[in-house]
């Protein structure tokens, strides 16, 4: 992933770390967190507080100083939950998530004491197998029925995807936080430039016609072509049947013909004028706030941006276009603690809180990702001040194809961004582009 | 007697305390040094000896790191690729930095030349990190303001950064922008060393402008012209920064460079041990060019 600022262009963030949080209050005389009663009498993750435990809980994450103030202002609320506790929180803006997996590694190596991090789905994998996270199995049974609400407001495939994906041992390494899809952001203000009507839904050959008559009736780019893994080359793949990796995450599967024809596609796109031509750096979502661009790739994070540029207006959420198949590539962020944690007790308060619906509406408002809780997503906190059918991205969830997190994920992933530039681009032959990267990753994963 | 002391032994104390002092004025360097260079020096090499993923506890495997090295297509291209980076940064560097300092030297106006010479280094404050955002999106193929000015003459510029034989001519281009600045001032302080005596004796000899730079002006900036090309290649040899930001070592490891293979050994794949093989190799090839250009120097260097 790369930092929320670096947009089409370069790739896009696939999660973005939160923003603008602050805390509800807590509180409960309990020696834990607890839980109170949900309307229905049913137990309601957590409004109330009050955790016994006390200590420093060191939280990493993947953000800059920015992002730090914000969760500060979060944790300044949070000692109402676990008045003991505070939190230390650190940023690392790394340039992808595959990158911010490899620079914790580092500091795990040279001796930073972290307690709890933020880990997606690219890192999930190898930090588990590496011996270095804490089985949450006995906080999880001591509370139970708290987990088993929140599970519950999850995305239903997201508890078998952590077992498939980030258990070695079939243990529970993680708690999973919030997520992001591959959704359109299209400008209604363009298509009506255009006299063409938003589609609900659309195929490649449709999305092609749209586009040209786009550009012939508005001169505005259609579409922001660009190599992202998650950004552009996972959506494609996926509404075509194809992936970059088999179901299992064993053998790469990049030179099919399915992949082949979604790079080709991509491709026309750029040889028809459609998208601008790849390689350098420009913003879409001011392009689109401009009227020079109709539509562009995202999850939850360009909606901050859109906001900034008072450009919200008009933008409405449609899924990518389809091929074969519907599809979406999904990543998540979840919640572990580190086996070298000296406060695992104080690390398990905090990610009590992470499941609250009050923590999930605070980043739900600014956040850069769909918050874990469906409830929260389809709330208001989620889809106000935001493009039309944001709910869009909580249904393509269950849809969607995990984005790969292999060993050498950095690696990996600079691989397949490389040969989808040079199909895109016309420099390289797309079935010889793809090729190539099928060979670097079955190096890569000694198959 | 306490207090009684001979001429010699009150010299040797003289001596010791001088001693003493020159230690205590050259330790925060030393101890720099043997903090940042040397002791990572000394560990590189150990680590060599190891297979190490930073997670789990190192392995001794002897020389075996070393025994891939040849087999490292990669590694190879790397090389490759900073030997050819390095050598043009080192032509363009001392051919343009030569240029600039003639040009600047000229007494011209003196303000203008403060103002020159500013504008000439100012680029080199910037940060890597910025000098290589900024310059994507100039070069950006659509939207760049590079692309928008050759638009309007007709040309279609290159993709800058996709096109494996365009981007690392583009990354040279890129550093040169960022450091002639440097090799600019240490130019221009060659220049002002040349004995203007010397220029006119020349010229009353009947010496064009040409002759008298060839004959007179160049080989009295030999030791310039030597130091700067040292300087140029070690850093060049070291490129990183712009590559990890821009490119990535891409298009088709076109602009991988040795130091940025190294930190993907290193940080990306965690083969600690083979990335400090890797690291010894590097600083093998630049000290083996520096003898070369030392041993060269006497050749062509005019000391005074």
């Amino acid at each position: 992933m790369r930092r929320r600022t670096l947009l089409a262009g370069l790739g896009s963030a696939m999660l973005i770390p939160p923003s603008a949080m602050a805390l509800a209050g807590c509180s409960d005389d309990s020696g834990s967190s607890g839980f109170t009663a949900g309307g229905d009498g049913k137990p309601g993750a957590n409004s109330s507080g009050g955790s016994k435990v006390t200590g420093e809980v060191n939280f990493l994450f993947y953000g800059d100083a920015a992002g730090v103030k914000d969760y500060q202002k979060l944790f300044t609320k949070f000692a109402a939950f676990a008045p003991g506790i505070t939190v230390k929180v650190t940023g690392i803006a790394a340039k992808t998530w595959a990158d911010f997996a490899n620079q914790v590694s580092t500091r795990l190596a040279g001796g930073q004491t972290i307690d709890v991090i933020q880990i997606a789905t690219e890192g999930q994998a190898i930090f588990a197998s590496k011996n270095l996270l804490e089985p949450l199995d006995p906080y999880i049974q001591k509370d139970q029925d708290y987990v088993d609400e929140y599970y519950k407001d999850n995305p239903p495939k997201f508890k078998d995807w952590m077992q498939q994906h980030a258990s070695p041992d079939g243990k529970t390494y993680f708690i999973p936080g919030s997520y992001n899809t591959m959704a359109l952001y299209v400008s209604g203000k363009v298509f009506q430039k255009a006299g063409v009507e938003i589609p609900t839904e659309w195929t490649w050959d449709e999305f092609l016609q749209i586009g040209k008559t786009i550009k012939e009736k508005t001169g505005a780019y259609f579409h922001a072509a660009g190599a992202g893994q998650f950004t552009d080359v996972m959506p494609w793949l996926t509404n075509n049947g194809a992936s970059i990796l088999n179901e299992d995450w064993t053998e790469p599967t990049l030179n099919t013909p399915q992949a082949i024809e979604a790079l080709t596609f991509a491709k026309s796109l750029v040889d028809l004028g459609l998208s601008p031509k790849p390689g350098g750096t420009y913003d879409a979502p001011t392009l689109m706030a401009q009227g020079k661009l109709a539509t562009f790739g995202g999850g939850r994070w360009p909606t901050p941006p859109l906001r900034k540029l008072n450009a919200i207006e008009g933008v409405q959420m449609v899924p990518w276009p389809k091929k074969a198949t519907e599809g979406s590539p999904i990543g998540w962020d979840a919640w572990p603690i580190l086996k070298s944690s000296k406060n695992k007790d104080a690390a398990w308060e905090l990610i009590k809180y992470f499941m609250t619906p009050d923590y999930g509406k605070l980043f739900a408002v600014n956040g850069g990702a769909v918050p874990g809780r469906i409830s929260v997503a389809n709330s208001d906190s989620f889809t106000s001040d935001a493009p039309a059918n944001m709910p869009l991205l909580v249904k393509l969830a269950d849809i969607a194809t995990p984005v790969p997190g292999i060993a050498r994920g950095a690696e990996a992933q600079t691989a397949v961004e490389q040969a989808w530039l040079q199909g895109i681009s016309g420099t390289t032959d797309p079935a010889k582009a793809l090729g190539n990267a099928q060979t670097k990753l079955q190096g890569l994963m000694g198959s | 007697m306490a207090g009684n002391t001979t001429p010699s032994s009150r010299s040797g104390q003289l001596r010791q305390r001088s001693r003493l002092a020159g230690w205590l004025f050259v330790s925060p360097a030393v101890l720099l040094f043997l903090i940042f260079v040397l002791g990572p020096f000394v560990a590189a090499m150990a680590l060599s000896l190891f297979s190490y993923d930073l997670l789990t506890p190192p392995k001794f495997v002897g020389f075996k790191n070393f025994g891939q090295l040849p087999k490292d297509s990669l590694l190879l291209r790397s090389l490759g690729n900073t030997f050819l980076f390095a050598f043009a940064s080192v032509v363009t560097h001392l051919v343009g930095g030569m240029l600039l300092a003639l040009a600047v030297n000229r007494g011209i106006n003196k303000v203008l030349s403060y103002f020159v010479r500013t504008a000439l280094f100012f680029p080199f404050l910037i940060s890597w990190a910025a000098v290589s955002l900024l310059w994507k999106y100039v070069l950006d193929p659509t939207f760049g303001i590079f692309a928008f000015y050759v638009g309007k003459l007709g040309i279609t510029p290159p993709l800058w950064f996709t096109e494996p034989r365009w981007a690392l001519p583009a990354i040279i281009g890129i550093d040169w922008w960022h450091t002639i600045g440097y090799t600019f001032l240490i130019m221009l302080a060659g220049l002002q060393t040349v004995p203007s005596e010397m220029i006119e004796a020349a010229r009353v000899d009947g010496a064009n402008r040409v002759q008298t730079f060839f004959n007179v002006t160049v080989p009295l900036m030999t030791p310039t012209l030597f130091f700067a090309s040292v300087i140029t290649f070690i850093g060049a040899f070291q490129i990183f920064d712009p590559i990890q930001i821009i490119t990535g070592g891409g298009p088709n490891d076109s602009t991988i460079t040795a130091v940025m293979y190294l930190y993907q050994t290193g940080f990306q794949a965690f083969q600690i041990g083979y990335a400090s093989t890797i690291a010894l190799v590097i600083f093998a090839v630049i000290m083996l060019v520096t003898l070369l250009q030392f041993w060269g120097s006497r050749k062509w260097v005019h000391n005074a």
